[in-house]
């Protein structure tokens, strides 16, 4: 739009110049005909700007959700155990774009209190990551409702969550027809650092990071199961329910429950 | 040196210090030691584990430095940035630099085991990692070594240890200042590798301690830094054999401290117990004469590693040192007790005694190509 407000001024300057040799040549016909140009261009100038004024900027509208049905949002769409920064941009990338890094640090441990107070009231809990000394994997949010599989960690799990996560965030992309500009980057950003997935520093496609996402994972898949399961078997046999989901913090609690 | 020689050895540094507890070294000071090690003052107080900084404030010379708050945040927001998403950017670039094959992305953080077992956790980690050479763990994050400093045993924190197929170990040291167009600022690039050489001597110790070959740990370092004026992480290898050959002979000189106790009065102390007001109860003028009965070598860019430059700095000016110009004038300089000497040489004031006809010749020479610049 810009772009054709820049060649009216350009055509309104250039007419204005005429129109000043005409009337210094006395071509009197020609300077009313240049005029009645000039006066177009300007009202076609008017409409244009008028057009262009920044339509007021989306109010953010105010989600209904609470914080923690957002969270879930996120982590659905994403379906591995997510950092809450990771959750945060997500958040601003597709939803309701409300969500500060601040209101989920107390979170998890809210969800534990829920919990211990009355086991399995809610569909869900966001509950911790399990690492691979049942310890909760700092940072990270995961669904109660998810397997055991998912909600625990190898030493791969890291870069294989990454690429599943990049990977949903492609697939969602590509169902948009208008893919929001932050989404786009959130993407690019993570694009980088997948081999094949971007060039440069373009914008990425999604389909292209979604192949080559999927190249890297099926490098990591076999091996990162077979550690997953069994951390989740441990876990299954060793804990008690509560333990189970938002992991063991203290050596004592290992030694009770074993 | 003997059990009781040792005792005695580490009676004196207790005595040295007073009733104050002992001062952990953390990386950055144990990389400033190799930053001046001709100096004997700083050598001591080290050794004795004397809090400098206090001292400092007391006898009225406080440290200009100290790190800003917005660099603190700068650099931790940074280091997150490199480090989210299990080392993702990491990852690519030390792909590019080492070569890493795509298989190799695993990823331990050793603080989920609580910070009281950090460091027992990180010597099984690393000892399995050696000892396997499986190469399931790429990077080890929030790794605790330990370094023992002269009977005291200080606890180092790298950003991060890379190993990599082949059995190598990479410190990996994440700074946030910028790299432009392939270069960095000289002096943060040596203050980072005298740092990042302490880690590697770290984990050299360890890895002879768990009778692996120390040499799996490379003494190329992997420094990453922002790109450019934006904040995209780049990675390059900085060698540090020089800082760790120096850090090296000066921990050992550090054990053989006693020789440098020898010369010192024995009710000698820095000792800087507090009052009920938490001001120490030595008047400042009796813990200046204690400083100064220890020689110290002041040079330039102490100003920027220790705690006590500006004493330092006070003492060379009163006594018209020649360390106040640089170590390179200094050198120079050899055979010229002090500025004042200098400066007669230069104006032939001054006769040349034998050996300064050179350094002299060469004053005069500076003198007279100043006096016709200013004409």
């Amino acid at each position: 739009m810009s772009d054709s407000l820049d060649a009216l001024e350009r055509r309104i300057a250039g007419l204005r110049a005429e129109v000043r040799r005409a009337v210094k040549a006395k071509e009197n016909s020609l300077a009313r005909s240049l005029r009645g140009e000039l006066r177009r261009a300007e009202q076609a100038w008017d409409a244009a700007i008028s057009s262009e004024a920044p339509t007021p900027a989306r109010e953010p509208e105010t989600s209904l959700l609470p914080i923690r049905e957002q969270v879930h949002q996120a982590l659905a769409m994403l379906g591995v155990p997510t950092s809450a920064k990771l959750i945060v941009a997500v958040n601003d990338a597709f939803f309701s774009r409300e969500l500060r890094g601040s209101q989920l640090t107390s979170l998890r441990r809210d969800e534990e209190r829920s919990f211990r107070g009355d086991p399995y009231a809610r569909p869900y809990y966001l509950c911790a990551a399990l690492t691979d000394r049942l310890s909760p994997a700092r940072g990270l949010l995961a669904d109660s409702t998810w397997p055991a599989e998912s909600r625990v960690l190898g030493p791969l799990s890291p870069r294989v969550d990454f690429l599943t996560s990049t990977m949903r965030i492609a697939e969602h992309l590509a169902r948009l027809a208008e893919p929001p500009a932050g989404a786009v980057r959130l993407l690019s950003r993570m694009a980088q650092n997948i081999p094949g997935a971007v060039e440069g520093f373009a914008p990425a496609d999604p389909a292209t990071a979604i192949r080559a996402a999927r190249a890297e994972l099926e490098v990591h898949r076999a091996t990162d199961a077979a550690q997953r399961a069994e951390v989740a078997a441990r876990a299954t046999r060793q804990l008690p329910d509560a333990e189970r989901l938002f992991g063991v913090t203290a050596m004592n609690t290992l030694r009770g429950a074993c | 040196m003997n059990s009781l020689r040792e005792r005695a050895f580490l009676n004196r540094l207790d005595e040295l210090r007073g009733t104050m507890p002992a001062r952990p070294h953390d990386a950055r000071a144990i990389a400033a030691l190799a930053a001046n090690p001709g100096c004997a003052r700083r050598a001591v107080m080290d050794a004795a584990g004397v809090d400098k900084d206090r001292a400092a404030r007391h006898v009225g010379f406080p440290a200009p430095f100290g790190q800003s708050q917005f660099a603190i945040t700068r650099g931790n927001v940074f280091e997150s940035l490199v480090k989210e998403n299990g080392c993702a950017e990491l990852l690519r670039l030390l792909r590019e630099l080492l070569g890493l094959s795509v298989a190799q992305v695993g990823y331990r953080d050793v603080e989920s085991v609580g910070s009281h077992l950090r460091h027992s956790h990180t010597r099984a980690l690393i000892d399995r990692a050696a000892r396997e050479d499986d190469g399931t763990a790429v990077f080890y994050d929030h790794p605790l070594f330990s370094l023992e400093i002269a009977g005291h045993t200080s606890y180092l924190e790298p950003d991060v240890v890379a190993f990599q197929i082949g059995g190598r170990f990479h410190i990996v040291e994440i700074k946030s200042f910028g790299m432009i167009d392939g270069q960095a600022e000289p002096d943060k690039v040596a203050a980072a590798a005298r740092q990042a050489a302490v880690y590697v001597l770290a984990l050299r110790t360890l890895m002879a301690d768990l009778g692996h070959d120390p040499e799996r740990v490379s003494h190329d370092v992997v420094l990453v830094c922002p790109e450019n004026f934006a904040n995209r992480p780049t990675a390059a290898l900085v060698d540090v054999r020089k800082q760790l050959s120096v850090l090296g002979r000066q921990l050992t000189r550090m054990t053989r401290v006693e020789y440098l106790l020898e010369g010192l009065p024995d009710d000698l102390t820095f000792d800087l117990a507090p009052g009920e007001d938490g001001v120490p109860t030595r008047s400042a003028d009796e813990l200046t004469q204690a400083l100064l009965q220890v020689p110290a070598r002041y040079a330039p860019d102490c100003l920027s590693t220790c705690d006590m430059c500006m004493f330092c700095r006070h003492e060379a000016r009163a006594c018209g040192s020649t360390d106040l110009l640089g170590r390179q004038i200094r050198d120079q300089l050899g055979g010229v007790s002090g500025m004042h000497e200098a400066l007669g040489l230069a104006e032939g004031t001054r006769e040349a005694v034998e050996g300064q006809e050179e350094i002299a010749r060469l004053l005069r020479l500076a003198d007279r190509l100043r006096e016709e610049s200013l004409r």
